[in-house]
C-alpha cells in the first residue's frame, strides 16, 4: 500500500476518460491524465461538463478518493478510494437509500455514458449501488452527435451480460422515471433514471463466449417518443419491421410515449419543455446464451427527419452489427472485456468480430488494461474450417481484483 | 489491388497482437496497418488533412469537440447501409445468421 501513494500511472489525452478512472478505481492504482484537450481548441480545453460530472459521481460512490485538477483542467491526478456504494447518512440521505446525482444542463452525453462505467464499479462495491440521476442534463435516449446508447439498449443488451459473470441481473434494476431526448443542439435533457445495483460479488468469474454466436432468434426493441406525437412510434416500428420481418418473424417492439419533461429555466425563472424527440432501440437475441446485438438510432436534435427513416436506419444498423459478427457488439465489448480482465484469475475467451476488435476504443482498452497491470490479450483467428466469418478469439486473463470491501467483511 | 501488393496479408491476428501493444503507434495507425489500408505516405497526407480539419473547427464558433470523443455506437453512413442491406445477395448472406423457419429452426443449440 505504501508505495502506491507515490507511483502514478500516466496517461495522455481525453479519450477513454471514464474507462481509465474506472480501471484506476478497481485496481486501486492512482493515475495522472495529462493533456486533456490541451490542443483541440482555445475555448474548450480541459474537462468537458460530462467528465466533471463523472468525477463528481465517482467521488460520491467512493470513500477517500482524491482528485487534483490543474488550473486549466487539462491535468487530472486521481487517487482512488474504496468503492463504498450507497451508505445512508453519508452519501445518501438518512431516510432514502439512493445517491442523488444531478447532471448539469450543459451535458451532451447520454445517460449511458455514466451508467456503463458505474455498472462496472457496482459489482465491486461494498454496499448496494443505488444512484438516481436527475437534473437538467439527463438524456435517456441515444445521442446523435456523441454516439451513446439509450437506456433501453443498456438495460436490454448490456445488463444481461452481467449474468454471465455470475453477477445476477435479477438484482440489477434500472428504472426510467422520466424520459428525455437531447435538448436543443444536443445539450441537456430532463430525464430521471435510477439504477439499483444490488448484486455485489466477491469476485466475478470469467466467461467463455468462444463458440458460435448462434442464430438470431428474435428481435426486441423499444420505440420512444417524448413530446412528439405518439404515432411516431408506430411509424418507426412499421418501418423497422419492413426491413426485419423477411429475416426473422419474431419481432416485437414496445412503444413508449411520454410527454416532454419540464425543467426550470434559469433565465426566465419559469419552466420549459426540453428533450423533445424520438428514437428506436433494437436488440437481436441469438440462440446462443448471452449473445445480443443492439442498435440505436435517435432523431437528431435539429429534427428534419421522418420516423420512417429512423426506423429503417435502426434496422439497417442492426443488420450491420449482426453482420459484424462475434459474440458481443461494439456497445458492450468494453464492459465484457473489462469485467473479464478484472475477474477471477482465469483465462476467459471471447469471440469478437473483426470490426469490433478493430475499433480504436478496443485497442485503447487493451493498452490501458496493460498499463494497469493486466496481462496482454491473446488474439487468434477462429480455427474452424466451416467458418468464414473472420472472427477472432480474444483470451483475457483476469487479474483477480475482486471486491476489496467484501474482503474485509 | 494495393492490399495484394503489400507484404502482409491484412487482418492477421499476430499482426494485431504486435501493433496493439506498440505504444509508438497511435491506435488509428495500428488499425490502418492491420487492415493493410495505407502505407506511410498516405498516412502522412491524411494527418495533414486532419490538421486542416481541426484548424477549421478551431475558427468555427462552436467547437466540434465531439469529433474525438469516445463513442459506443460506431458512426455509420446510413446511405451505404441502406444500399448494402437492400441488395438481395447481402441479405442472403446474412440469412444464415437467423433462425428463420427453415431447416435449422429447432436444432441450433449454438
Amino acid at each position: 500500500m505504501a508505495d502506491q501513494k507515490t507511483q502514478f500511472l500516466r496517461f495522455k489525452g481525453h479519450r477513454g476518460f471514464t474507462q481509465r478512472l474506472v480501471l484506476s478505481t478497481l485496481t486501486g492504482k492512482p493515475i495522472i491524465i495529462d493533456e486533456i484537450r490541451s490542443n483541440i481548441s482555445s475555448t474548450h480545453t480541459g474537462l468537458a461538463p460530462h467528465e466533471v460530472s463523472f468525477i463528481r459521481l465517482l467521488e460520491s460512490v467512493t470513500n477517500g478518493s482524491l482528485f487534483d485538477l490543474s488550473r486549466t483542467s487539462t491535468r487530472l491526478a486521481y487517487q482512488p478510494g474504496l468503492i463504498t456504494g450507497t451508505v445512508p447518512g453519508v452519501n445518501a440521505s438518512a431516510a432514502g437509500d439512493v445517491i442523488e446525482h444531478t447532471i448539469e444542463e450543459r451535458n451532451t452525453r447520454g445517460i449511458s455514458y455514466f451508467l456503463i462505467p458505474l455498472a462496472l464499479l457496482a459489482p465491486f462495491s461494498k454496499a448496494h449501488m443505488n444512484v438516481r440521476f436527475s437534473g437538467p442534463g439527463v438524456i435517456t435516449s441515444a445521442t446523435h452527435g456523441t454516439g451513446d446508447i439509450s437506456v433501453d439498449t443498456f438495460r436490454t443488451a448490456v445488463l444481461p451480460l452481467y449474468g454471465l459473470f455470475g453477477i445476477p441481473p435479477a438484482r440489477i434494476e434500472l428504472r426510467v422515471l422520466s424520459r428525455s431526448c437531447p435538448g436543443p443542439h444536443g445539450v441537456g435533457g430532463g430525464g430521471v433514471v435510477e439504477m439499483r445495483f444490488a448484486s455485489q460479488v466477491r469476485l466475478p468469474k470469467t466467461l467463455h463466449l468462444n463458440r458460435r454466436p448462434g442464430r438470431i432468434r428474435r428481435i426486441r426493441g423499444v420505440a420512444y417518443c417524448t413530446g412528439v406525437s405518439a404515432s411516431h412510434n408506430a411509424r418507426m416500428i412499421s418501418a423497422a419491421r419492413g426491413v426485419l420481418n423477411p429475416l426473422v418473424s419474431d419481432v416485437h417492439v414496445a412503444a413508449q410515449y411520454d410527454p416532454a419533461p419540464l425543467v426550470g429555466d434559469t433565465k426566465t425563472g419559469g419552466k420549459k419543455k426540453i428533450g423533445i424527440g424520438f428514437g428506436l432501440s433494437l436488440v437481436a437475441e441469438s440462440s446462443a446464451d448471452g449473445v445480443l446485438y443492439a442498435a440505436d438510432v435517435v432523431a437528431p436534435p435539429g429534427g428534419m427527419v421522418v420516423p420512417e427513416d429512423i426506423g429503417t436506419q435502426c434496422a439497417y444498423q442492426l443488420l450491420e452489427v449482426i453482420a459484424q459478427g462475434g459474440c458481443v457488439s461494439a456497445a458492450s465489448a468494453s464492459t465484457v472485456l473489462t469485467l473479464m480482465a478484472m475477474g477471477s484469475e482465469d483465462v476467459g475467451r471471447l469471440r469478437l468480430g473483426r470490426e469490433v476488435l478493430g475499433r480504436e476504443e478496443t485497442i485503447k482498452l487493451a493498452r490501458d488494461l496493460k498499463t494497469f497491470g493486466a496481462s496482454s490479450w491473446g488474439i487468434r483467428e477462429v480455427d474452424d474450417e466451416a467458418d468464414e466469418t473472420g472472427d477472432f478469439i480474444i483470451s483475457v486473463k483476469g487479474t483477480g481484483v475482486g471486491n476489496v470491501g467484501r474482503k474485509v467483511a | 489491388a494495393r492490399q495484394l501488393h503489400g507484404k502482409r496479408r491484412p487482418y492477421r491476428a499476430t499482426d494485431l497482437a504486435r501493433y496493439m501493444y506498440d505504444e509508438k503507434m497511435t491506435p488509428q495507425d495500428a488499425l490502418k496497418k492491420w487492415r493493410g489500408e495505407e502505407d506511410l505516405d498516405e498516412e502522412m497526407e491524411e494527418n495533414i488533412e486532419e490538421d486542416d480539419d481541426t484548424f477549421f473547427h478551431r475558427s468555427g464558433k462552436d467547437a466540434d469537440v465531439e469529433t474525438g470523443e469516445d463513442r459506443y455506437i460506431p458512426r455509420f453512413d446510413y446511405k451505404d447501409l441502406a444500399a448494402k442491406w437492400s441488395a438481395e445477395d447481402s441479405l442472403e448472406m446474412l440469412r444464415k445468421r437467423f433462425a428463420t423457419a427453415n431447416l435449422l429452426d429447432e436444432n441450433d443449440g449454438g
